[in-house]
């Protein structure tokens, strides 16, 4: 048992608490207050003031995925050689659980992400949820698919018009994409009249397989989607198929905010940082989540690492409050909000009893820019903890060693 | 006449002022201090609680020549059909009213070292220019401003893939080597020919060029991430006597004492981007502060539009938070680049005679929250928050 005391607790789900204790068992949060009684024979960390708030929580990277420092070489993002709709493939097997930029997370407080295949095919294949540890494989950080990844606009059609394939165009994303799931309610049908036997069951299909899982609604579809006219497709198809639905980047998602919002579609937006380094970004401004949080929109901040590195997720927060968010919703929008959307927000996303014990603790508040992450908890495991972070050992003169 | 009052004023050259009080005539800082009487046809700003800059520069971005919002029709930053293009000129490509420009001047970045990409082993002429104004001409502040030059994986990449030179680093180091003994070579047949147009050789515009950096009036800044890519810019730098920069850095801090011997500066960035290649694998943000520390001129940039300029200063706090001096850390994005752009006589500090680029904001310009309240370009409020 670890009772981490004097601590400014931004719970996110009930305010702040001031001179705060937390207290951790397996692994798990089973105490957190101000007026709490710690044992004398269980271990303490002071943290003399320091501010406290739940791991945080990117929906959408490309984590182990591609590889930092990398290219051709540990990029394992987009099949996009045999055709454009892959649903059959996972992110946990292309993930390398020695991808650097899980160091980074860990420095940095971020203790959840999902890593989603890439955007170049309308299906991509399935994300899944990963915790951020220093672990020998994939499978000890998996914690289990999140949805599957589906993308519109420029990506697709531009890495299929160069080898003059269909999709070429937008309206033969969406054809691709409503074929595919055409094609997966009949599958899916012919399963149930089959009923298990094997005289009446349909040849296996592996892609119809995974993709009726998104038919039924037990896997939420993530569609990738800048422009407004993109996610007014996406909405479309939704509704035809009646799928669940997550919306992904999403540029030009205040535009349309009032149809998500009346389509109860939650967003993951992001980044809003970055360059507009396409025509379909070019409305990218850091207004859109003050403007998506008052329309009603439920919505998580993004890196999509690595379009812009992780370690600037808390950056993605403190950029939406200059662009009008109020600082406790930007808080939500890297902690509950994405553990909301991904499903999770049982186990994390904020500081309650109950919930696993993933933590960051900061020397400053977490969206000033020069406050540090001073320690990480993922499930109650110190996974990083502030010491001499510089590499001088190279230049004389530096007395940190 | 335009007075700012009751702000903590940031000079850069003289310290910070509190409650400080500038005043502006025409394009110009005329006074500056604790006790500046206020004439009575000025237009006050009153900056109580405010802070107020000089305005902020990139020290190297591609705004306004590398098009937001646009695909190829927009981006015009690699002259890639030649590793060797010194006669092409940034100020040829610069679109006036782009978008990354408006972004810039709104969020206090008043004057930036636009260049050519690092896609070829010379890329071209720079130019250091404001981020306001109608026409082209009117922005430019200095122009030539650099040469660019760029080592490692980039023109590797961009050649080599196409069996052409330069396939290797050794093979960069000579295209650049033979360059320069052909400006030599050149400057040598014009001095010969003593002003008759007889024996003058054919004009060269990019020879021309070169000859300026031979001469030491342009510097060469040359994109280096690593390490050994500066070190052979330094060797050639000490061969042919030239002026020169490192781009990027990535690596400086592993010569930071070399550098720092050589008095070579540095202009580090852009952090807060990814390790997308090998040669940026060791990238620490790190490094602004470790080369300071051993004594290196550091300035930063954003390289935009590989991120965006608005977060220079945003770059300039993560590099104070990794334990760079406060006051360099602000130095870093205005004084040091108006040095290393050749334009610190007219912007880069609060000064009674220089031109008064200033910003005016609403918290410390570091910080992810802080909006600029004005921005003020050559003497005229160009922006305004509302």
């Amino acid at each position: 048992m670890l009772a981490v005391i004097n601590a400014h607790i931004l719970t996110i789900t009930q305010g702040e608490i001031e001179n705060g204790t937390i207290l951790i068992e397996n692994g798990k949060i089973v105490q957190v207050g101000s007026n709490i009684t710690v044992a004398e024979d269980i271990d303490i960390l002071d943290v003399e003031g320091a501010y406290v708030m739940p791991g945080l929580v990117d929906a959408h990277t490309a984590v182990g995925l591609k590889q930092e420092g990398m290219r051709w070489e540990g990029d394992d993002r987009n099949e996009n050689t045999r055709g454009p709709i892959m649903p059959h493939l996972s992110a946990l097997d292309g993930f390398c659980p020695e991808d650097e930029v899980i160091y980074d997370a860990m420095e940095n407080g971020i203790t959840t992400v999902v890593s989603a295949p890439g955007t170049a095919n309308v299906i991509g294949g399935q994300a899944a949820i990963f915790k951020m540890q220093e672990r020998a494989t994939a499978d000890d950080l998996y914690q289990g698919v999140v949805g599957m990844q589906a993308a519109l606009g420029e990506d697709p059609k531009g890495a299929w018009r160069n080898q003059k394939k269909l999709p070429s165009t937008r309206m033969g994303a969406a054809f691709v994409l409503r074929e595919a799931l055409c094609k997966a309610k009949e599958y899916r049908e012919k399963v149930a009249r089959g009923d298990a036997n094997p005289d009446r069951m349909p040849e296996r299909d592996l892609q119809s397989e995974a993709l009726a899982k998104v038919v039924t609604g037990e896997m939420p579809l993530y569609v990738h989607a800048h422009r407004a006219d993109d996610m007014a497709t996406a909405l479309r198809i939704a509704k035809e198929f009646g799928l669940r639905l997550v919306v992904t980047s999403a540029t030009e998602a205040h535009k349309l905010a009032g149809a998500i919002k009346a389509a109860d579609v939650p967003v993951v937006l992001g980044p809003i940082s970055n360059s507009r380094m396409s025509v379909e970004t070019a409305a990218r401004t850091i207004r859109t989540p003050a403007l998506l949080h008052a329309a009603g929109v439920k919505f998580a901040l993004t890196t999509n690492h690595p379009e812009t590195p992780l370690l600037t997720l808390t950056m993605q927060a403190g950029l939406a409050v200059r662009g009008g968010l109020c600082p406790e919703a930007a808080l939500k929008a890297i902690t509950l909000y994405p553990a909301e959307i991904i499903g999770m927000a049982d186990k994390i996303g904020s500081i309650e009893v109950g919930k696993d014990a993933d933590l960051a603790i900061w020397d400053g508040h977490p969206l000033k820019v020069r406050s540090s992450v001073l320690a990480t908890f993922v499930k109650g495991e110190l996974v990083f903890e502030f010491g001499c972070n510089c590499d001088w050992e190279d230049i004389e003169g530096c007395d940190c060693h | 006449m335009l007075a700012i009052k009751n702000g903590k004023l940031v000079t850069i050259a003289n310290g910070v002022i509190e409650n400080g009080t500038l005043l502006v005539d025409g394009n110009k800082i005329v006074a500056i201090g604790p006790e500046v009487v206020i004439p009575a046809e000025a237009q006050v700003i009153d900056a109580s609680g405010k802070f107020v800059t000089p305005g902020i520069i990139d020290a190297h971005a591609h705004v306004s020549i590398w098009e937001e919002g646009l695909g190829w029709e927009g981006i015009d930053v690699n002259e890639t059909t030649n590793p060797i293009t010194a006669a092409v000129r940034a100020i040829d490509a610069i679109n006036p009213d782009e978008l990354g420009l408006h972004d810039a001047y709104q969020n206090g970045v008043t004057c930036i070292w636009c260049a050519p990409g690092s896609a070829n082993v010379i890329g071209g002429e720079g130019v250091t220019m404001r981020t306001y104004g109608e026409t082209v001409d009117e922005m430019i502040m200095l122009s030539p401003s650099g040469i660019k030059a760029a080592t490692g994986e980039n023109p590797k990449g961009a050649y080599g893939s196409r069996n052409q030179m330069p396939k290797t680093r050794m093979g960069v180091a000579a295209l650049l080597r033979e360059t320069l003994v052909k400006a030599q070579n050149y400057q040598r047949r014009i001095e010969k020919a003593a002003d008759n147009p007889e024996k003058m050789p054919a004009r060269d515009l990019g020879l021309e060029n070169m000859v300026k950096v031979l001469k030491r009036e342009l510097p060469l800044r040359a994109h280096c991430h690593r390490a050994d890519d500066a070190m052979t810019i330094v060797r050639v730098a000490q061969e042919f006597n030239i002026k020169v920069t490192i781009e990027h850095a990535t690596e400086g801090y592993k010569v930071a004492l070399e550098l720092a011997k050589h008095g070579v500066p540095i202009v580090v960035g852009p952090t807060l981007s990814c390790r997308s290649k090998i040669e940026v694998r060791d990238s620490s943000l790190a490094t602004p502060a470790m080369c300071a520390e051993a004594g290196v001129k550091v300035a930063l940039m954003t390289d935009h539009p590989v991120i965006p300029v608005w977060y220079l200063p945003i770059c300039a706090g993560v590099a104070v938070r990794h334990g760079l001096d406060e006051a360099v850390a602000m130095r870093a994005i205005t004084l040091t680049p108006a040095e290393i752009c050749g334009v610190a006589d007219r912007v880069g500090s609060l000064e009674v005679g220089k031109e008064a680029d200033i910003v005016i904001w609403d918290g410390h310009p570091f910080e992810y929250t802080t909006h600029v309240d004005y921005t003020i370009i050559n003497g005229s409020i160009v922006y305004q928050r509302q």
